[in-house]
């Protein structure tokens, strides 16, 4: 294998390719071990010094190089996603981002058994993150990290940091081993809506530590299979929190599905509410079309958007998950599958653009307007 | 027609066999390769996002009798994108999996220059 051989700058344009600013609502900085030890008590600093970190994860091979776009790491040989300066240039002052959201990296503490250490990690990763990212950048918001295995502990996490102006979501991997819906999690879904946060399911660590496997149908061999089977437990989450009452028990709950892909959900709401016709008696809690709670409670992220045969399907399908109202833009800088924010989507007509693109998320998250035409 | 234009990006002795090197040429940014001797020229823009293709890791063509094997043909010929690791064969642009989906190629010649070798320069047709 060879590498470049020459160190070029970014393409000769160096203007951002977007007129208008944009929400990035899934931008990995980079929260591994070594950047978070100094943040973890004494004992498990010690710990992890002389047995090593004790966490699962790897079980496949990643894309890219190191799971990162090539060209996202820095030439002092940090790991990508760990320089906020070659953030800001190739991504954040590039595409014009007016908010990014944080969503951070070691989502392996969702899937350990010592509930503790996983609380005491998203400490250090919440801590971190305040500290070096979102209070040197004014555009960058957090994510908070909750050991969502142990919900009272997670709870506490969420009360701790959740009262800040920069931290607008909860983030928690897609695997589990008790889906999302299950009134297990019900003290951290209270803590969410007490502060007024976004639960936000990022895929990722399915099949892995205390987690379910990959599939139903059990442990997949290849990455490009665990990637394809994200959509069904993404699916099974949202039919959990739906089935299992959570948006009736916590009405001003909101949900985020990131990285599962987007278009699957048309068919799978077609269904949800096809089945509820017929099944409806057996869950009489839920008041309302399975499609409906989607609308009023779920968001979705775009990326990794799925290419469609024709233009025709795409709207089609758009137009069936309701994209004006829950689509909103992420590009998983510097993640290897990366969106780029002028060349993932097909051109839209510019009043759904500016809703993908922005104001779904402002809405969401309490953004402001864009700094450039708040006064118009 | 348009007149096609050339462009010296360097010598022989700047670009060994295995290597490549990024170069600007006529507001353009261009790969030129080494493969085994011969020299390949490809726009450095990735038909699918837009990604710098040139910055991409350089490969072989890996194939497979069936399951668990693995095998590496035409070593040094394919690049993979740094963003999507989609494969492009690096001597005609195409992508491996669907070679309607390309980038552009240049012609590369070599003109002697001087005594050795290494100082002959290398020339891009666009
Ligand atoms: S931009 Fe090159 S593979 Fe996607």
């Amino acid at each position: 294998m060879q590498t470049s051989n020459t160190n070029t700058q970014l393409p000769v344009d160096k203007r951002p390719k977007l007129k208008r600013s944009i929400i990035d609502c899934d931008i990995h900085q980079a929260t591994g071990l070594d950047a978070i030890k100094p943040y973890l008590p004494r004992a498990y600093q010690e710990l992890v010094k002389q047995y090593g970190p004790a966490l699962p994860g790897g079980m496949h091979f990643n894309g890219g190089v190191g799971g990162r776009m090539a060209d996202a790491y820095p030439e002092d040989g940090g790991n990508a996603g760990s320089d906020l300066e070659l953030m800001q240039k190739q991504h954040l002052d590039r595409y014009n981002v007016e908010y990014g959201i944080l969503t951070g990296e070691g989502y392996a503490v969702h899937a350990i058994p010592n509930y503790d250490y996983a609380a005491a990690m998203c400490r250090a990763i919440n801590e971190y993150t305040i500290e070096h990212w979102l209070s040197q950048d004014s555009r960058l918001r957090g994510s908070v990290f909750i050991s969502k295995q142990a919900p009272y502990l997670a709870a506490q996490e969420i009360n701790r940091v959740g009262g800040r102006s920069d931290m607008v979501q909860v983030v928690v991997s897609s695997g589990s081993s008790i889906p999302y819906g299950n009134r297990h999690y019900d003290p951290i879904y209270e803590a969410c809506v007490r502060h007024n946060l976004p639960f936000t399911i990022h895929v990722g660590l399915e099949g892995e530590g205390i987690n379910s496997p990959h599939t139903g149908a059990g442990y997949v061999a290849h990455y490009i299979e665990q990637r394809c089977a994200r959509p069904a437990v993404m699916g099974a989450h949202l039919a959990s929190f739906i089935f299992d009452g959570v948006f009736e028990r916590f009405p001003t709950l909101k949900v985020v599905l990131q990285e599962a892909g987007v278009l699957w959900l048309a068919p799978f709401l077609w269904k949800l509410d096809q089945e509820w016709k017929g099944l409806r008696v057996q869950t009489p809690w839920v008041r309302k079309k399975p499609s409906e709670y989607f609308r009023d409670h779920v968001r979705v992220t775009t990326q990794p958007f799925e290419e469609t045969p024709n233009r025709q399907i795409f709207d089609h399908l758009l137009e069936s998950i309701y994209a004006k109202e829950t689509l909103m833009f992420c590009s998983d800088y510097p993640h290897w599958d990366y969106d780029s924010p002028s060349q993932a989507l097909p051109k839209l007509e510019p009043e759904l653009w500016d809703s993908i693109y922005y104001q779904n998320a402002a809405k969401l998250y309490g953004l402001p307007p864009r700094k450039t035409e708040e006064t118009k | 027609m348009k007149q096609s234009s050339q462009h010296i990006v360097g010598t022989v002795g700047e670009i060994p066999p295995g290597t490549h090197k990024i170069v600007e040429v006529g507001g353009r940014s261009v790969g030129i390769y080494n493969i085994n001797g011969v020299f390949h020229a490809l726009r450095n823009i990735c038909p699918h996002q837009g990604a710098e293709l040139c910055k991409g890791i350089v490969s072989a063509y890996v194939t497979s009798d069936g399951p668990g094997d693995f095998q590496f043909d035409r070593e040094g010929e394919i690049v993979r994108c740094p963003w999507h690791q989609w494969e492009f064969d690096i001597p005609t642009g195409c992508m491996i999996t669907d070679a309607v989906m390309r980038t552009k190629t240049y012609d590369v010649t070599v003109e002697k220059f001087g005594v050795s070798i290494d100082n002959d320069l290398i020339l891009i047709h666009m």
